[in-house]
Protein backbone atom coordinates (compact mmCIF):
# COMPACT_ATOMS: atom_id res chain seq x y z
CA UNK A 1 0.00 0.00 0.00
CA UNK A 2 2.56 2.21 0.83
CA UNK A 3 4.89 1.61 -2.52
CA UNK A 4 2.00 2.29 -4.44
CA UNK A 5 1.01 5.74 -2.78
CA UNK A 6 4.87 6.58 -2.86
CA UNK A 7 4.65 5.54 -6.69
CA UNK A 8 1.42 7.79 -7.04
CA UNK A 9 3.07 11.05 -4.67
CA UNK A 10 5.63 10.79 -7.23
CA UNK A 11 3.66 10.83 -10.48
CA UNK A 12 1.75 13.42 -8.96
CA UNK A 13 4.92 15.47 -8.59
CA UNK A 14 6.08 14.83 -11.99
CA UNK A 15 3.11 16.08 -13.43
CA UNK A 16 2.97 19.36 -10.84
CA UNK A 17 6.14 19.87 -11.77
CA UNK A 18 5.99 20.01 -15.31
CA UNK A 19 2.75 22.35 -14.93
CA UNK A 20 4.46 24.56 -12.90
CA UNK A 21 7.84 24.81 -14.92
CA UNK A 22 5.91 26.33 -17.69
CA UNK A 23 3.47 28.22 -15.80
CA UNK A 24 7.07 30.19 -14.65
CA UNK A 25 9.04 30.22 -17.85
CA UNK A 26 5.70 31.56 -19.64
CA UNK A 27 5.60 34.81 -17.02
CA UNK A 28 9.59 35.50 -17.62
CA UNK A 29 9.99 39.07 -19.39
CA UNK A 30 10.49 38.75 -22.87
CA UNK A 31 11.83 40.78 -24.94
CA UNK A 32 10.45 41.01 -28.89
CA UNK A 33 12.33 38.27 -30.92
CA UNK A 34 12.16 38.60 -34.88
CA UNK A 35 12.20 35.15 -36.49
CA UNK A 36 11.74 31.58 -35.77
CA UNK A 37 10.61 30.66 -32.04
CA UNK A 38 13.41 28.74 -30.32
CA UNK A 39 12.45 25.11 -28.18
CA UNK A 40 12.64 27.70 -25.30
CA UNK A 41 10.04 30.02 -26.59
CA UNK A 42 7.65 27.07 -27.91
CA UNK A 43 8.01 25.92 -23.71
CA UNK A 44 6.84 29.20 -22.70
CA UNK A 45 4.24 30.03 -25.48
CA UNK A 46 1.42 28.70 -23.11
CA UNK A 47 -1.93 29.96 -21.53
CA UNK A 48 -0.18 30.63 -18.25
CA UNK A 49 -3.43 31.10 -16.46
CA UNK A 50 -4.93 27.91 -17.63
CA UNK A 51 -2.36 25.99 -15.41
CA UNK A 52 -3.81 27.32 -12.43
CA UNK A 53 -6.54 25.82 -11.20
CA UNK A 54 -4.44 22.54 -11.86
CA UNK A 55 -1.58 23.36 -10.05
CA UNK A 56 -3.56 24.11 -6.99
CA UNK A 57 -5.40 20.85 -6.83
CA UNK A 58 -1.72 19.17 -7.98
CA UNK A 59 0.03 21.15 -5.37
CA UNK A 60 -2.50 20.28 -2.59
CA UNK A 61 -3.78 16.66 -3.84
CA UNK A 62 0.70 16.05 -3.70
CA UNK A 63 0.99 17.45 -0.37
CA UNK A 64 -1.58 15.62 1.40
CA UNK A 65 0.17 12.27 -0.45
CA UNK A 66 2.85 13.43 1.16
CA UNK A 67 1.87 13.97 4.56
CA UNK A 68 -0.16 10.47 4.75
CA UNK A 69 4.08 9.16 3.64
CA UNK A 70 5.34 11.04 6.34
CA UNK A 71 4.60 8.47 9.42
CA UNK A 72 6.71 5.80 7.22
CA UNK A 73 9.27 8.37 6.72
CA UNK A 74 9.88 9.23 10.17
CA UNK A 75 10.26 5.91 11.11
CA UNK A 76 12.02 3.79 8.83
CA UNK A 77 13.86 6.73 6.74
CA UNK A 78 14.97 9.02 9.43
CA UNK A 79 15.90 7.13 11.96
CA UNK A 80 18.42 5.61 9.21
CA UNK A 81 19.73 8.71 7.86
CA UNK A 82 20.13 9.57 11.74
CA UNK A 83 21.83 6.22 12.26
CA UNK A 84 24.25 6.85 8.86
CA UNK A 85 24.54 10.47 10.28
CA UNK A 86 23.44 11.64 7.27
CA UNK A 87 22.50 15.39 8.99
CA UNK A 88 22.51 16.80 5.96
CA UNK A 89 19.87 14.58 4.18
CA UNK A 90 17.48 15.31 7.07
CA UNK A 91 17.99 18.73 7.13
CA UNK A 92 16.89 19.23 3.27
CA UNK A 93 14.21 16.96 3.97
CA UNK A 94 13.14 19.57 6.97
CA UNK A 95 13.95 22.05 4.82
CA UNK A 96 11.43 20.53 2.21
CA UNK A 97 8.89 19.94 4.59
CA UNK A 98 8.92 23.67 5.41
CA UNK A 99 8.05 24.80 2.25
CA UNK A 100 5.40 22.57 1.73
CA UNK A 101 3.71 23.61 4.31
CA UNK A 102 4.50 27.79 3.07
CA UNK A 103 3.43 26.84 -0.18
CA UNK A 104 0.11 25.14 1.27
CA UNK A 105 -0.66 28.37 2.77
CA UNK A 106 -0.22 30.48 -0.75
CA UNK A 107 -2.35 28.51 -2.95
CA UNK A 108 -5.42 30.73 -2.42
CA UNK A 109 -3.50 34.07 -3.15
CA UNK A 110 -1.79 32.58 -5.91
CA UNK A 111 -4.90 30.93 -7.41
CA UNK A 112 -6.49 34.80 -6.47
CA UNK A 113 -3.89 36.40 -8.34
CA UNK A 114 -4.74 34.05 -11.33
CA UNK A 115 -8.33 34.31 -11.44
CA UNK A 116 -9.49 35.95 -14.34
CA UNK A 117 -9.74 38.67 -15.75
CA UNK A 118 -6.38 39.28 -15.35
CA UNK A 119 -5.03 42.04 -14.00
CA UNK A 120 -2.04 43.99 -15.11
CA UNK A 121 -1.14 45.56 -12.20
CA UNK A 122 -0.93 42.56 -9.80
CA UNK A 123 1.41 41.25 -13.01
CA UNK A 124 4.66 41.18 -10.83
CA UNK A 125 3.06 39.67 -7.63
CA UNK A 126 1.62 36.74 -9.88
CA UNK A 127 5.01 36.37 -11.37
CA UNK A 128 7.01 35.98 -7.66
CA UNK A 129 4.33 34.22 -6.30
CA UNK A 130 4.58 31.90 -9.20
CA UNK A 131 8.45 31.45 -9.21
CA UNK A 132 7.94 30.86 -5.36
CA UNK A 133 5.79 28.41 -5.93
CA UNK A 134 8.44 26.66 -8.55
CA UNK A 135 10.66 26.51 -6.17
CA UNK A 136 8.84 25.02 -3.86
CA UNK A 137 7.94 22.52 -6.02
CA UNK A 138 11.56 22.12 -7.18
CA UNK A 139 13.19 21.72 -4.08
CA UNK A 140 10.69 18.78 -2.75
CA UNK A 141 10.81 16.88 -5.93
CA UNK A 142 14.49 16.86 -6.06
CA UNK A 143 14.87 16.17 -2.35
CA UNK A 144 12.26 13.42 -2.46
CA UNK A 145 13.68 11.38 -5.56
CA UNK A 146 17.39 12.10 -3.58
CA UNK A 147 16.48 10.88 -0.49
CA UNK A 148 14.08 7.65 -1.92
CA UNK A 149 17.26 6.68 -3.86
CA UNK A 150 19.92 8.05 -1.37
CA UNK A 151 20.96 3.88 -0.84
CA UNK A 152 21.56 3.58 -3.98
CA UNK A 153 23.28 6.84 -4.56
CA UNK A 154 25.85 6.93 -1.71
CA UNK A 155 28.66 4.15 -1.77
CA UNK B 1 -9.33 43.65 -10.40
CA UNK B 2 -11.08 46.38 -8.93
CA UNK B 3 -11.31 47.18 -5.21
CA UNK B 4 -14.34 45.68 -4.74
CA UNK B 5 -13.24 42.07 -6.29
CA UNK B 6 -9.91 42.42 -4.42
CA UNK B 7 -9.95 39.59 -1.50
CA UNK B 8 -7.31 40.84 0.90
CA UNK B 9 -8.10 38.37 3.36
CA UNK B 10 -6.96 35.73 1.39
CA UNK B 11 -3.98 37.69 0.70
CA UNK B 12 -3.68 38.23 4.60
CA UNK B 13 -4.45 34.71 5.40
CA UNK B 14 -1.32 33.50 3.06
CA UNK B 15 0.98 36.04 4.49
CA UNK B 16 0.25 34.54 8.08
CA UNK B 17 0.39 31.11 7.36
CA UNK B 18 4.13 31.10 6.94
CA UNK B 19 4.70 33.54 9.60
CA UNK B 20 2.42 31.16 12.20
CA UNK B 21 4.34 28.46 10.89
CA UNK B 22 7.79 29.20 11.12
CA UNK B 23 6.67 30.48 14.93
CA UNK B 24 5.21 27.31 16.13
CA UNK B 25 8.05 25.29 14.42
CA UNK B 26 10.56 27.52 15.84
CA UNK B 27 8.87 27.60 19.17
CA UNK B 28 8.71 23.79 19.43
CA UNK B 29 4.94 24.22 19.94
CA UNK B 30 2.01 22.12 18.25
CA UNK B 31 -1.58 21.72 19.27
CA UNK B 32 -0.97 17.84 18.80
CA UNK B 33 1.43 15.61 18.17
CA UNK B 34 1.10 12.39 15.80
CA UNK B 35 2.93 9.29 17.65
CA UNK B 36 3.43 6.94 14.43
CA UNK B 37 4.46 4.04 16.04
CA UNK B 38 1.73 3.53 18.45
CA UNK B 39 -0.55 5.11 15.59
CA UNK B 40 -2.07 7.72 17.81
CA UNK B 41 -2.71 11.27 18.13
CA UNK B 42 -1.82 13.56 21.58
CA UNK B 43 -2.48 16.71 23.23
CA UNK B 44 0.55 16.60 25.52
CA UNK B 45 3.66 15.14 25.02
CA UNK B 46 4.52 11.68 25.35
CA UNK B 47 7.95 9.97 25.05
CA UNK B 48 7.31 6.81 25.42
CA UNK B 49 5.22 6.71 22.20
CA UNK B 50 8.26 6.58 20.41
CA UNK B 51 8.89 9.59 17.70
CA UNK B 52 6.69 12.38 17.29
CA UNK B 53 5.88 14.02 14.18
CA UNK B 54 4.86 17.86 14.89
CA UNK B 55 4.27 18.90 11.12
CA UNK B 56 0.38 17.97 11.34
CA UNK B 57 0.19 20.46 14.12
CA UNK B 58 2.11 22.97 12.79
CA UNK B 59 -0.17 23.09 9.54
CA UNK B 60 -3.12 22.71 11.49
CA UNK B 61 -2.51 25.69 13.51
CA UNK B 62 -0.90 27.73 10.78
CA UNK B 63 -4.42 27.43 9.05
CA UNK B 64 -6.52 27.75 12.01
CA UNK B 65 -4.98 31.10 13.28
CA UNK B 66 -4.34 32.69 9.82
CA UNK B 67 -7.75 32.59 8.96
CA UNK B 68 -8.92 33.64 12.36
CA UNK B 69 -7.25 36.74 11.86
CA UNK B 70 -7.94 37.20 8.31
CA UNK B 71 -11.57 37.12 9.05
CA UNK B 72 -10.86 39.51 11.75
CA UNK B 73 -8.84 42.10 9.84
CA UNK B 74 -11.71 45.44 8.98
CA UNK B 75 -11.41 45.44 4.94
CA UNK B 76 -11.04 48.67 5.58
CA UNK B 77 -7.13 48.25 6.81
CA UNK B 78 -6.99 45.10 4.95
CA UNK B 79 -7.69 47.01 1.21
CA UNK B 80 -4.75 49.34 1.72
CA UNK B 81 -2.29 46.29 1.43
CA UNK B 82 -0.60 46.36 -1.58
CA UNK B 83 0.05 43.55 -4.06
CA UNK B 84 3.58 43.16 -3.81
CA UNK B 85 3.09 42.11 0.12
CA UNK B 86 1.99 38.74 -0.77
CA UNK B 87 4.89 37.22 -2.08
CA UNK B 88 7.20 39.34 -0.25
CA UNK B 89 6.05 38.31 2.91
CA UNK B 90 6.47 34.33 2.09
CA UNK B 91 9.90 35.08 0.31
CA UNK B 92 11.13 36.88 3.96
CA UNK B 93 9.98 33.73 5.77
CA UNK B 94 10.95 31.58 3.23
CA UNK B 95 14.83 32.73 3.60
CA UNK B 96 14.40 33.25 7.42
CA UNK B 97 14.02 29.50 7.17
CA UNK B 98 16.90 28.92 5.57
CA UNK B 99 19.10 30.63 8.01
CA UNK B 100 18.21 29.15 10.85
CA UNK B 101 17.79 25.55 8.95
CA UNK B 102 21.68 25.98 8.04
CA UNK B 103 22.12 24.55 11.52
CA UNK B 104 21.87 20.98 9.63
CA UNK B 105 24.79 21.61 7.29
CA UNK B 106 27.52 22.58 9.93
Amino acid sequence: MIVALLIVHGLLAVTLLGAITHQAWSVVPRGTAAGSLSFVDRFRSVDSGAYATAIVVLFAVTAIGGGLLYPQYRLDVRTALEDMQMRAANGVFEIKEHLAAIGLGLLPTYWLFWRAPLVPEQAAARRYLTWLLAFVVWWSFLVGHVLNNIKGLLP
Amino acid sequence: MSASQRRPSVEIFSMLFGIVYLTCFYMDWAPFRYYPDARTFHLKITPQDGPAILWYGWVSAAAVVSAAVALLVPRQLAVRLQPAWAWAVPLIIVVLMFVYERRWFM
